[in-house]
């Protein structure tokens, strides 16, 4: 028998109370006035005191009467009735959910997980129906509703751990759609895991069907120690004209015990080339920086490995390292000016990520090579022929930039107007009376967005002392406004390119937007928006799903095969659209025709670092969300499954406790008024 | 006024001292006792009240005139006084415990009502005889002092009439002070309810015997003291001290009892063992029982001397 409300016992206290007063209070009721107690005073006090009692048959009554309500209010249910109606009998059906992200992998957890599996496999009888999900990342139904336990038992023996991080959400839906579809009566949910809080985001919609049960079968560890590498951060330098990296890389200790003398090593291509030695102390994070590395390929992958502990997977952490590609910048000046170019050049040339390899042209003599896809043409307040503006469309529609500085000279002719946002007209003089100002700034666009935050740059710092009206072009689209409302900045998408004009000078001439501190970010964000500039991703995470159209941004179509890191072989489709589940940890290479089969890309994939914090939860959080009633104990998942009904039937006792008292106490008053006669 | 036909002294009036109690003027109570306790005594009240004439000697300037013999001068034509073998009155003084424990009464009647009562009787009485009252009533100290003076009586049932139990009593310090009082030898009566043990009694008035004084105790004692018929537990308070103590009074009622009787066994033995006259008081007894048998124990002593 248990109790649902035990504190109320503390009244048991009170059955002191009759005692008390049948000993000692009736003596004090009242005082009486005494010439002296000379005499009463040399009688021994203890004769006085401990009177004995008398009527013991009340005393009896009334302490039983106390203790029975004092019982019934501290609510006593029998486990023994606890067994729910709906387990008596019938068929189940058991969903075993099988835990196998990487951290199972810690010491023996998937051995002891797969033992549990097998055994609740045996649990079933001839008329159950079992089926087995294994999930990490993602799920995977290994085997479906059945009672060949023969099949079940095969399924768990030839399981195999995977590189995912565990998510509940989803696995636990999936159960429960099992289970919604299962006609059999009793519905049960076997959850073997380690019960990572990290693989845990609150109950998030997770319900299982009403009357299933889940029984949570927890793996763990009491003591953990695990040691991971976190992501690295790479640092982009330029050496006597090589590009260098730097990297740091993190270690964490998710162990109670500090670690002196971890080596962390940095290997490139495969090859160990640096060893460096930290200390970490439990529960904490250190860092190590290894020396530069100079890139002596376009590519070149390289490895952050630690010593093997009991969790080997989160151990190494894979990344690529690409060579800076800088953007081909062809910036077309104003002919016979010295200065026209400079700022817009000077603010090209340090950029860093990209770089922009920056080519000064006439616009009447741009080549071939000019008008790559991919490079960019800056048309810096120069008039544009008919011819000139033919091939820059052409450039703009196979994916070019365009920006035209339309400034006091800059001129498009007319009957190619469909290919740029607007044509410059008159010049607006704004030398007399407030000069303008930058304001209507579109945020939400690309160019403007980096500028969004407060204290992110002053456009309304620069003086715009004149600009041309733009005409505007169907399909244009303002990104900026003069303070009179004229268009500043002007978009149009050409083809697969963007063609962009600004309306006043990006030199001193009519505005000093060039000398403000803004210039050189927006600039910037002027040339890496039009040559749809990407950082590429140094490594993705297992889990994650690989295109190679973005990828491979220039021949996205051409890759045909994708080679896991353990030598799977994945065919694409040739038409495209074809996408890649990342499922393993190491680098991913992407074949394509044009190089003949041989590698065009590769990716670095790492294990979810989440995964590596081994800190357990309550399994019972889980089934108490997942059923939507709270699981006590280890009989939790009974307790979940009773009725209302049943619930009621097992806690009545206190009914009758309450009924009994109130016999004792009709009782005790007949039998005082008799005794008191 | 009632009688009460329960006395076996044949011809006593006995009055309830309850009755008596209503009555406010203490000298009607007294005489009223007083008076009709002699007449039915039928024996004189003026025993050892003596006259008896010594010498004449010759009369010097400052001797009282009407002392002066003038039969003899009619005889002589000189001037001689009468001397006598001595005062025919004594001094008479009633000490009266006045501590807060005399203030206690069971059925109305305090024990100070009954010990007021009976002073005043013996006053009376003693006045009667023509010998000098005085009176001392004390707790822990003395409250009020009445020098002995024939003419003292009026004060003395004046002072008796206004006392009330105010504080706790002692009798040590007291009866020291009362000895320094009472220079000359004379009857003292000393009423009491006696909380001390004996022993300590008997050394408190020692510096009065030792002066040579007459000692009479009346033990005034209520009826609740002496037989202890309560019934319920309660907790007793002490009506000196103001303590308390539980007490369930059928579980010690005996062993109290025995004490009690104990206590007044030890007292009588002792006083008598001195020569003093011990008489146990219940309040609930009418007053002229008391005085019939203190004045027999008295005339019995008187002879035996």
């Amino acid at each position: 028998m248990s109790f649902l409300t035990p504190l109320f016992l503390i009244g048991l206290a009170g059955l002191a109370v009759p005692v008390l007063l049948h000993l000692i209070q009736r003596e004090r009721k009242q005082v009486v006035q005494f010439p002296s107690l000379m005499f009463l005073r040399r009688i021994p006090y203890q004769s006085v005191r401990r009177r004995r009692i008398r009527h013991w048959l009340l005393l009896m009554m009334r302490l039983a009467a106390l203790a029975l309500i004092v019982f019934a209010f501290a609510r006593p249910f029998f486990r023994g009735a606890e067994t729910p109606a709906s387990a008596e009998g019938g068929a189940r059906e058991v969903v075993i959910l099988v835990d196998r992200s990487y951290s199972m992998g810690y010491g023996d957890r998937w051995a002891r997980a797969i033992a549990e599996a097998r055994k609740t496999v045996d649990s079933l009888t001839p008329s159950d129906r079992g089926t087995i999900v294994f999930f990490g990342s993602g799920t995977d139904v290994a085997l479906r509703s059945t009672s060949d336990k023969g099949r079940l038992q095969s399924t768990l023996a030839s399981a195999q751990l995977s590189a995912g991080a565990t998510h509940y959400g989803p696995v636990l839906k999936l159960a429960g759609s099992i289970l919604a579809e299962s006609t059999l009566p009793r519905r049960e949910v076997v959850l073997v895991s380690d019960f990572q809080r990290g693989g845990w985001r609150g109950a998030d919609g997770v319900r299982l069907p009403d009357g299933a049960v889940l029984e949570p079968k927890p793996i763990g560890d009491a003591d953990t120690a695990n040691v991971a590498v976190t992501p690295v951060a790479i640092e982009r330098s330029t050496f006597s004209d090589q590009e260098r990296v730097t990297v740091t890389a993190g270690v964490t200790n998710h162990g109670a015990k500090a670690l002196d003398g971890v080596d962390v090593t940095l290997e490139v291509n495969g090859r160990p080339i640096q060893t460096q030695r930290v200390r970490i102390d439990a529960n904490a994070s250190s860092s190590t920086t290894f020396a530069p590395v100079t890139l002596t390929a376009a590519e070149v992958r390289a490895t952050v490995r630690l010593g093997d502990d009991a969790m080997t997977r989160d151990n190494a952490f894979h990344f690529m390292v690409a060579a800076g590609r800088p953007v081909r910048t062809v910036v077309a000046n104003r002919a016979g000016s010295r200065d026209a170019g400079l700022y817009i050049g000077r603010a090209l040339a340090v950029g860093e990520t990209p770089r922009f390899d920056l080519t000064p042209r006439d616009a009447e003599s741009l080549t071939a090579d000019d008008l790559q896809p991919g490079s960019i043409v800056v048309l810096n307040d120069v008039p544009v022929s008919s011819s000139v503006a033919e091939r820059l469309t052409r450039h703009v529609e196979r994916g070019g930039g365009l920006l035209i500085v339309a400034s006091q000279r800059g001129t498009w002719p007319q009957e190619r107007a469909a290919s740029v946002p607007a044509i410059p007209g008159e010049p607006i003089d704004r030398t007399r009376g407030q000069a303008g100002r930058l304001v209507g700034l579109e945020y939400g666009h690309p160019v403007f967005e980096p500028f969004r935050a407060p204290r992110s740059g002053d456009f309304s710092a620069a003086r715009f002392y004149g600009y041309r009206a733009l005409t505007m072009q169907p399909g244009a689209s303002v990104l900026a406004r003069f303070d009179d409302g004229s268009p500043a900045l002007v978009e149009r998408r050409v083809g697969s390119g963007r063609v962009l004009m600004w309306a006043s000078s990006l030199d001193l001439e009519w505005n000093d937007l060039a000398v403000k501190p803004i210039f050189l970010p927006f600039v910037h964000q002027l040339a890496r928006y039009l040559a749809a500039y990407r950082e590429p991703e140094p490594w993705l995470t297992v889990g994650e799903v690989l295109d190679p159209s973005r990828t491979l941004a220039g021949h996205p179509n051409d890759i045909r095969t994708v080679i896991s890191p353990s030598g799977q072989r994945i065919a694409l489709d040739p038409e495209g659209g074809d996408v890649v589940e990342l499922s393993e940890q190491g680098f991913y290479e992407l074949r394509a025709q044009a190089t003949g089969g041989g590698p065009a890309a590769t990716v670095a994939a790492n294990v979810d670092l989440s995964e590596s914090d081994l800190t357990p939860m309550d399994p019972r959080e889980v089934a108490a969300a997942a059923t939507g009633r709270p699981a006590d104990g280890e009989g939790g998942a009974q307790t979940a499954e009773m009725t209302d009904a049943t619930r009621e039937a097992t806690q009545r006792v206190w009914w009758y406790m309450l009924f009994a008292a109130a016999i004792f106490l009709a009782a005790e008053t007949v039998v005082s008024n008799r005794v008191t006669k | 006024m009632s009688s009460s036909p329960t006395s076996a002294i044949p011809g006593a009036r006995f009055v309830d001292p309850k009755v008596l109690a209503r009555i406010g003027n203490l000298e009607l109570v007294a005489r009223s006792v007083v008076d009709g306790f002699i007449n039915g005594l039928h024996r004189s009240p003026y025993f050892g009240a003596s006259v008896d004439f010594a010498e004449h000697r010759g009369y010097v300037p400052g001797d009282d005139i009407r002392r002066v013999d003038w039969r003899l001068y009619a005889r002589t034509d000189r001037y001689y006084i009468k001397e006598y073998e001595a005062d025919s009155n004594s001094n008479f003084a009633v000490l009266l415990d006045v501590s807060r424990s005399m203030g206690f009464g069971s059925e109305g009647l305090t024990k100070l009502d009954y010990a007021r009562m009976l002073a005043a009787c013996l006053t009376y009485l003693v006045h009667r005889q023509r010998d000098r009252v005085g009176f001392v009533a004390f707790d822990s100290d003395i409250v009020e002092f009445v020098p002995p003076s024939a003419k003292h009586m009026d004060t003395t049932l004046h002072v008796l009439d206004r006392l009330k139990p105010a504080r706790p009593g002692s009798i040590r310090e007291p009866m020291n002070k009362i000895a320094e009082h009472f220079g000359r030898r004379g009857l003292l009566v000393l009423v009491s309810d006696l909380y001390e043990e004996p022993d300590a009694l008997l050394e408190a008035i020692g510096p009065l015997r030792f002066r040579g004084h007459d000692m009479i105790v009346f033990h005034v004692m209520d009826r609740a003291e002496l037989d202890f018929e309560y019934a319920d537990p309660s907790a007793f308070e002490d009506l000196e001290s103001g303590e308390q103590i539980p007490i369930v009074p059928e579980a010690l009622a005996g062993q109290y009892r025995d004490l009690v009787q104990a206590h007044i066994t030890g007292l009588a033995e002792r006083f008598s063992a001195n020569r003093i006259d011990y008489t146990l008081v219940n309040t609930s007894a009418p007053l002229d029982h008391a005085l019939f048998s203190y004045l027999s124990t008295r005339e019995r002593l008187m002879r035996t001397r």
